[in-house]
């Protein structure tokens, strides 16, 4: 929210970027958690090694991971920067990518979807004003039609050789580790490399085939738990359970549920992308959990796949129970230690925000009861650097809105503010990136029920009214 | 552009019960030039009801519309000048309707900005509410359009 971003010094004004970038994350993520839960429902119930398998059930797994998901972050990704010409734009840039890669695109997705929101946006700005009347419909089905094609053919072309290249360096880095014979090292490249959803490259391309050979000698194979270990996965959930943002805190029981009895490790993932520094608390825990596992002297006899606790226990030799129980709890609370204290840094300032803003939801609401002032005391506290875009909304987002819009941006070029933008729209469209929204007083409560987050400018009077008048005065 | 669609849906008239009235004589030209269905008038009243007085942009000055592509044929505006004013919810006095009828999201909105131009001109809005007929109006629009 604006409310709290004011004159910096440097050191505060890194962590509040670094704070807007992980708050980015989030949005793009959070989301989509639920796709990611039906997914990983749908997946721990009907894959062959699953609690009710079925094979035509099973067809949908691989395409709505390699699909549906990286496509929902595109799109989410695109919107955030673009609005909903992004959105088309970002879920366009993402297919390049699905259609280029042999494995989930998830990274590319958070990459491609944002920038191709941010190219028609740029484009956008780039011909304001500048259509002939009667071919904006024309020039903006072409424009987004054109640039989606080049970014499509951009990010198929690009992503092929970079995953390739990713899996060659992840498949040589683990090699050298391997002869190090310093197991818990492997770690170190285990965790980024599951994240970008190289977890069966590595686990079904590496680590089972050498476990397998072992194991074939030796009964069982400590390489079997060192990228399947649902330990961190759990670790995490939990650290998100208790010290994550309001929203995550909602959603990770359930994903818990998933990712440790159903055995789906990519229900953990998202939860790193939105905060990529706990990545150092899935390193930590599965460390220990390898070490332990090496103390006791312990594996499993194949490799658990789905790598639930349940497949763990099952494919547990016996007499390794105690080693390989204690192997995965160490992992879980190590995890859960180093990522609640990480946690605790990162989110204590956002959630800061958060309750500042339902402080002030509350103060509004009583002020409501008591009056009709709405929101107008909120809107004096935000301070008026750093606004861009003004969305002026009404109900059908043509008229009154539209007339408010070209009225105000006149003003705004007679006090030489043109670098900021004046659009309009319906209520419910108004993009992400708008700073403020104008509406008439009447529309206030539907504003506010769409755009929780957002400030509002309430008038009366669509020109001249004096709360426009003193947004003016906020803005020279 | 404003004048070229106002011309012949222009009317001039003493006084009305209500402003439901005034919406519907308003919009009475845009019917009749088949540039809207009966329903879109209802639609604009319905408007009102919900969301009230939001249309009055600033005061005298009202500009009805819905979001009802379905029933606009083409765009375009009408325009309604009463003697006497109506009021409409929240006691707000109306003398001038403008109906706005718009088919896509662009056509519309060179008729929004000469609009925006007579309004926000305070010489130009004095001689506007002013105007006694059709060829007066037509001529003052006819200046501030580019």
């Amino acid at each position: 929210m604006l409310d709290n971003i004011g004159p910096q010094g440097d050191a505060t004004g890194m962590r509040a970027r670094v704070q807007a970038f992980g708050g980015f994350l989030t949005n793009m993520v959070l989301p989509n958690i639920g796709a990611f839960i039906a997914w990983g429902i749908l997946t721990a119930l009907v894959i062959p090694t699953g609690w009710l398998p079925n094979e035509n059930l099973a067809t949908i797994v691989g395409p709505a991971i390699d699909y549906l998901l990286p496509l929902l972050l595109g799109y989410t990704g695109g919107k955030m920067i673009g609005g909903k010409r992004g959105a088309v734009m970002g879920a366009i840039a993402t297919f390049g990518l699905i259609v280029g890669a042999d494995i989930p695109m998830f990274i590319g997705a958070m990459i491609m979807g944002p920038l191709g929101g941010w190219v028609i946006k740029k484009f956008d700005d780039s011909v304001k004003g500048k259509i002939p009347a009667g071919f904006e419909m024309i020039v903006n089905n072409f424009s987004l039609g054109i640039l989606g094609f080049l970014l499509m053919i951009f990010s198929f072309l690009v992503t092929g050789p970079a995953i390739q290249f990713a899996n060659n360096l992840v498949a040589s880095g683990i090699h050298v580790l391997i002869d190090t014979g310093l197991l818990p090292l492997l770690s170190l490249i285990n965790e980024p490399a599951k994240v970008l959803f190289l977890n069966n490259a590595i686990d079904q391309g590496i680590y089972y085939p050498l476990g397998m050979q072992i194991a074939a000698e030796a009964g069982r194979s400590i390489y079997f738990t060192v990228a399947s270990n649902p330990g961190p996965g759990l670790g995490l959930l939990l650290a998100y359970t208790f010290f994550g943002t309001k929203k995550a805190r909602r959603t990770a029981p359930g994903a818990i549920i998933i990712h440790f009895f159903g055995g789906i490790h990519e229900l953990y993932f998202p939860y790193v992308l939105m905060n990529p520094v706990t990545i150092v608390g899935m390193i930590g825990g599965a460390m220990s959990g390898i070490a332990t596992f090496q103390l006791f002297d312990v594996g499993l006899v194949a490799g658990p796949s789905p790598g639930s606790i349940f497949a763990y226990l099952a494919l547990t030799p016996r007499g390794n129970y105690l080693g390989i129980i204690s192997g995965v709890l160490v992992a879980t609370v190590v995890t859960f230690l180093i990522t609640s204290f990480i946690l605790k840094l990162t989110v204590t300032a956002a959630e800061g925000d958060e309750d500042d803003y339902e402080k002030s939801l509350e103060k509004s609401k009583s002020m409501k009861a008591e009056g009709k002032k709405v929101l107008e005391s909120k809107n004096d506290t935000i301070s008026a650097e750093n606004i861009s875009k003004i969305a002026f909304a009404c109900d059908a987002g043509a008229g009154s809105s539209a007339l408010g819009a070209t009225t105000f941006r006149k003003k705004l070029q007679k006090n030489n503010l043109e670098d900021i933008e004046v659009e309009h729209y319906n209520i419910e469209d108004v993009p992400e990136d708008a700073d403020i929204i104008v509406v008439h007083k009447n529309l206030a409560d539907r504003a506010r029920r769409s755009h929780q987050n957002k400030r509002i400018v309430t008038i009366e009077n669509y020109i001249g009214d004096q709360n426009l008048e003193r947004l003016l005065d906020e803005l020279k | 552009m404003l004048s070229q669609y106002l011309k012949g849906n222009i009317k001039f008239i003493e006084r009305v019960s209500s402003w439901e009235k005034s919406i519907k004589l308003a919009a009475e030209p845009l019917v009749k030039n088949k540039y809207i269905k009966e329903k879109y008038i209802d639609s604009m009243i319905n408007n009102v009801h919900e969301y009230g007085s939001y249309i009055v942009l600033v005061p005298e000055i009202a500009m009805p519309h819905a979001k009802d592509a379905e029933n606009v044929k083409k765009t375009g505006m009408s325009f309604l000048k009463l003697e006497n004013s109506v009021l409409y919810p929240e006691e707000k006095e109306v003398k001038i309707i403008f109906i706005l009828a718009a088919k896509d999201n662009s056509e519309h909105l060179e008729l929004i900005a000469d609009l925006s131009s007579i309004l926000a001109d305070e010489d130009v809005l004095k001689q506007f509410k002013n105007v006694e007929n059709e060829e007066e109006l037509i001529k003052l629009i006819e200046s501030i359009e580019s």
